[in-house]
């Protein structure tokens, strides 16, 4: 199930609230167990052993690894947390990159082997890593080992980011999965960051995706650059609009629900740098591999070379996290080569250029980026990128770029100031004008908040184009 | 926050969840949509097999949008905020000039089908070309209001080319078999010959393109002076409406009633009633007027005349045939209209058992490059 369906606004939601906040405290997280259960199975109702399973390996983990621990075995704690890891990955590399692996397999020896066919189950590289670094948290003493079983798969389960993050981290919610308040305030602010991802889904990314479906089914041949840049443009609002609205609803509903889940995202687009990019750019992700394995391989301090080796298994298993297949793994070499650009050569000549500079720089290599990625045949992204750089003689622009142009200027215009704090600043400037008068508070935001709903709902009803990115993730 | 606009917020949401949850409950299901002409998804039923290979959970997502509460005020919202945005099309189409809605057809000409079905079309002529002879044989595949109407479409607007798909359907078509409507076409188009909301073309259309054919067949060739043209509707509202929910101009249907007394019958399926008219006057109570020709779309309808022509012809056509048919009365004894989509016994036997002198094949050019039947004719 996806949040922004009729289904999940007008069936799943009201019947969660309803149950959560009319049983006793002690029952909240098996009934939010059971719900994002329900809200895991509508969509994938075999796979949910899997996931259950997966909840099993960590849970027993754990509990393990903290026995030996504490009966002062740190020998038998370091192979418990092991055995428990390697199951995981086992999961993980099967169920999403067994037939890749097949595939490349065939490729290069011209095996034949047979593919499995395995449909990629929703959500596996988000739970998994989240139940490994719950494990690995209870061996560091990081985390409390977590004996209630309905806690610990409420932890891994829970709707809000189940599918599409951002990747939890047990230490931090460990403190409200056992006692935590849900007051007014908290959930006000759920329902405010709920319904600005719900818009900014429904009405941003899935108009920009529109756009870039528009262009992206074209004959590349044909194609001139203005047009390619404007798809590929389309392309990366669709997809930052997309996830950060997912994030967003995420943790305004978890925010519903008394938790606090961090930012994934932090305006990723107003970055000067690759560098500062990533640091903006889901977050969750970027503090995962940092936290539990660029760090634990020495990170930088070792020597250059092994930093260097360090900075690329970061990124090749980035690139391979994203997808199983052969252009997300480019993709992530390719964060990987400028990064490391940037560290040891780029980063202070780019310090010294306007700031304007700066941007055009970072936006240009992030949108090549995006190019590698959105492409899983490669030779159809290659001729895109030709496209991009004029690479089949057709001009700059043609009549179809202009139309395309004024037929989505509002929109664009929309998602350049969408990406920027602008909208957020508007809104804290009216909020503090009128802030003498409750009423008008009060209108102003649920005017506000009342409209982005009904026109999403509108969207919603048309059933037009909205699809689910993360299906490879 | 305060605690006053917390509330507040707090309240808005739930009524706005709550409220549309309860609406959506209570609101009874709906067998057909009038203003969508089509049928509703309905409450599915769910089995052990259903829900477990997720078809159940999709099916009831279907049944939920389609019985949304008010979901026609939701569309014709979502339109109008498209058009506010400065949007010169949405779904597919185009906010044309002179209150015309026009499809825009994306991808139906560039599809496997699309690529296919002109080949086919041209096996089959080969199959009968010696049995007819060419010119007893008509190809028309009409071009829609896209292509035709491109003095209308929105500035800078370039849609798909469909004279190159038209030249590729005549490309492999015997020589003299195929038949140019869109010269014609294009000679009129500042005349009422396609609807403004509708993907049909007017009678007017039909009219024009009949008296070439029949110049070139050298039958009898009308003018319209011969009919009595009758408003059977000022309030049409088709199937292009139908997808944008809109409020919009209403268009005018005509029928074209020959002055001259024509008897015949018309049998719509086997062991349907004889009628004596090729219209369904019923039709233009509901929302789907253009079913007033025929009653809509049948696999098969017979038509005897007494025309005394010793020609007997069949028709093999979509929907643009249904107006055009009326005129053909005065020139065959029998007249067979085949609907492929619908039809399921072989073409070849009806062919050959059907003692027909002439053949026309009449679709629309979407219809054609779109129609996953065509494959059918050769059999």
């Amino acid at each position: 199930m996806v949040f922004s369906s009729l289904l999940f606004l007008f069936r799943f939601l009201p019947a969660v609230l309803v149950v959560y906040f009319l049983v006793p405290r002690r029952f909240r997280n098996l009934v939010l167990f059971l719900f994002s259960l329900l809200f895991y199975a509508w969509g994938e109702p075999v796979y949910i052993v899997l996931m259950l399973v997966s909840i099993l390996v960590s849970y027993t983990g754990g509990i393990v690894v903290d026995r030996m621990k504490k009966s002062g075995r740190p020998g038998a704690a370091k192979t418990a947390l092991i055995v428990s890891s390697v199951i995981s990955l086992s999961l993980l590399g099967f169920f999403k990159y067994a037939d890749f692996a097949i595939n490349t397999v065939n490729s290069i020896t011209g095996a034949g082997l047979a593919l499995l066919n395995i449909a990629l189950p929703i959500g596996i590289s988000f739970y998994t890593f989240q139940t490994m670094s719950y494990t690995i948290d209870v061996y560091r003493g990081e985390a409390e080992v977590q004996k209630n079983l309905i806690s610990f798969g409420t932890y891994v389960v829970m709707f809000p980011q189940l599918i599409a993050g951002p990747i939890v981290q047990y230490k931090t919610i460990d403190q409200q999965l056992r006692s935590r308040r849900e007051t007014s305030e908290e959930f006000a602010a759920g329902v405010h960051r709920f319904m600005i991802g719900l818009g900014k889904k429904v009405l941003l990314a899935n108009n920009a995706g529109a756009l870039w479906d528009t262009i992206r089914t074209m004959t590349y041949a044909e194609l001139p650059a203005a047009t390619a840049w404007m798809g590929l443009a389309a392309y990366s609002f669709q997809l930052y609009f997309d996830f950060s609205a997912y994030s967003d609803m995420a943790i305004g509903l978890g925010h519903m629900f008394g938790f606090r889940f961090l930012e994934n995202f932090n305006y990723p687009y107003i970055s000067k740098s690759i560098t500062e990019f990533w640091r903006r750019w889901h977050i969750s992700l970027s503090t995962w591999f940092r936290d539990y394995v660029y760090i634990p391989l020495g990170g930088n301090r070792v020597n250059t070379l092994r930093h260097i080796r360090n900075i690329f298994v970061v990124w090749l298993l980035t690139g391979i996290w994203h997808g199983a297949n052969w252009n997300f793994v480019i993709w992530g070499v390719y964060y990987g080569i400028l990064l490391l650009v940037e560290k040891f050569f780029l980063g202070k000549y780019l310090k010294k250029l306007p700031a304007v500079f700066q941007h055009i720089y970072c936006i240009f290599f992030v949108m090549i980026g995006w190019n590698l990625f959105v492409f899983e045949d490669m030779g159809l992204g290659l001729g895109f990128m030709r496209a991009l750089f004029g690479g089949y003689g057709q001009g700059f622009a043609n009549e179809e770029t202009l139309y395309l142009l004024y037929n989505n200027l509002i929109l664009l215009v929309m998602l350049i100031l969408g990406s920027t704090h602008l909208p957020k600043r508007i809104g804290e400037k009216i909020c503090a004008v009128i802030s003498g008068s409750d009423v008008a508070v009060i209108l102003v935001r649920n005017i506000f908040y009342a409209a982005i709903f009904i026109l999403s709902v509108a969207w919603l009803v048309d059933a037009s184009f909205n699809p689910f990115l993360y299906f490879r993730f | 926050m305060n605690r006053r606009q917390s509330w507040n917020i707090n309240t808005l949401f739930l009524i706005l969840i709550f409220g549309f949850t309860i609406a959506t409950l209570i609101k009874p299901d709906q067998e057909y949509s009038e203003s969508e002409n089509r049928t509703l998804a309905q409450m599915p039923e769910p089995t052990v097999e259903t829900v477990f290979n997720g078809e159940f959970e999709s099916d009831y997502e279907t049944y939920l949008t389609d019985q949304f509460v008010a979901r026609d005020a939701w569309i014709g919202l979502k339109t109008d905020v498209e058009r506010l945005m400065l949007k010169s099309e949405s779904n597919d189409i185009y906010f044309a000039d002179d209150d015309y809605l026009i499809e825009k057809h994306t991808g139906a000409f560039t599809s496997d089908t699309a690529e296919l079905n002109p080949r086919i079309l041209g096996q089959f002529a080969e199959m009968y070309q010696e049995q007819f002879g060419t010119e007893h044989m008509t190809f028309m595949v009409v071009p829609n209001a896209v292509e035709i109407l491109d003095d209308k479409l929105p500035l800078l607007a370039s849609p798909y080319d469909q004279e190159k798909y038209l030249e590729q359907i005549r490309a492999e078509l015997p020589d003299g078999t195929w038949f140019d409507t869109a010269a014609i076409l294009r000679d009129h188009k500042e005349e009422e010959i396609f609807y403004r909301t509708d993907h049909h073309w007017e009678t007017l259309a039909a009219f024009y393109v009949y008296q070439a054919w029949a110049e070139q067949k050298g039958y009898e060739v009308p003018s319209e002076d011969d009919f009595e043209i009758e408003t059977a509707s000022d309030s049409f509202e088709g199937t292009i409406q139908s997808k944008l929910g809109i409020d919009t101009r209403k268009d005018t249907l005509e029928l074209y009633l020959p002055k001259e007394d024509l008897f015949y019958t018309v049998q719509t399926d086997e062991g349907a009633p004889v009628e004596y008219s090729v219209y369904d006057r019923t039709a233009l109570e509901t929302k789907s007027k253009y079913d007033v020709f025929f009653g809509g779309n049948h696999a098969m309808v017979n038509i005897a005349t007494r025309a005394d022509t010793g020609r007997k012809l069949l028709v093999i056509k979509d929907s643009y045939a249904h107006c055009f048919v009326p005129f053909l009365l005065k020139e065959f004894d029998a007249i067979d209209m085949l609907d492929i989509r619908y039809y399921n016994q072989k073409v070849s036997e009806l062919i050959q058992n059907g003692g027909y002198t002439d053949i026309l094949f009449l679709y629309n050019a979407s219809g054609f490059a779109e129609d996953t039947s065509i494959s059918r004719l050769t059999y």
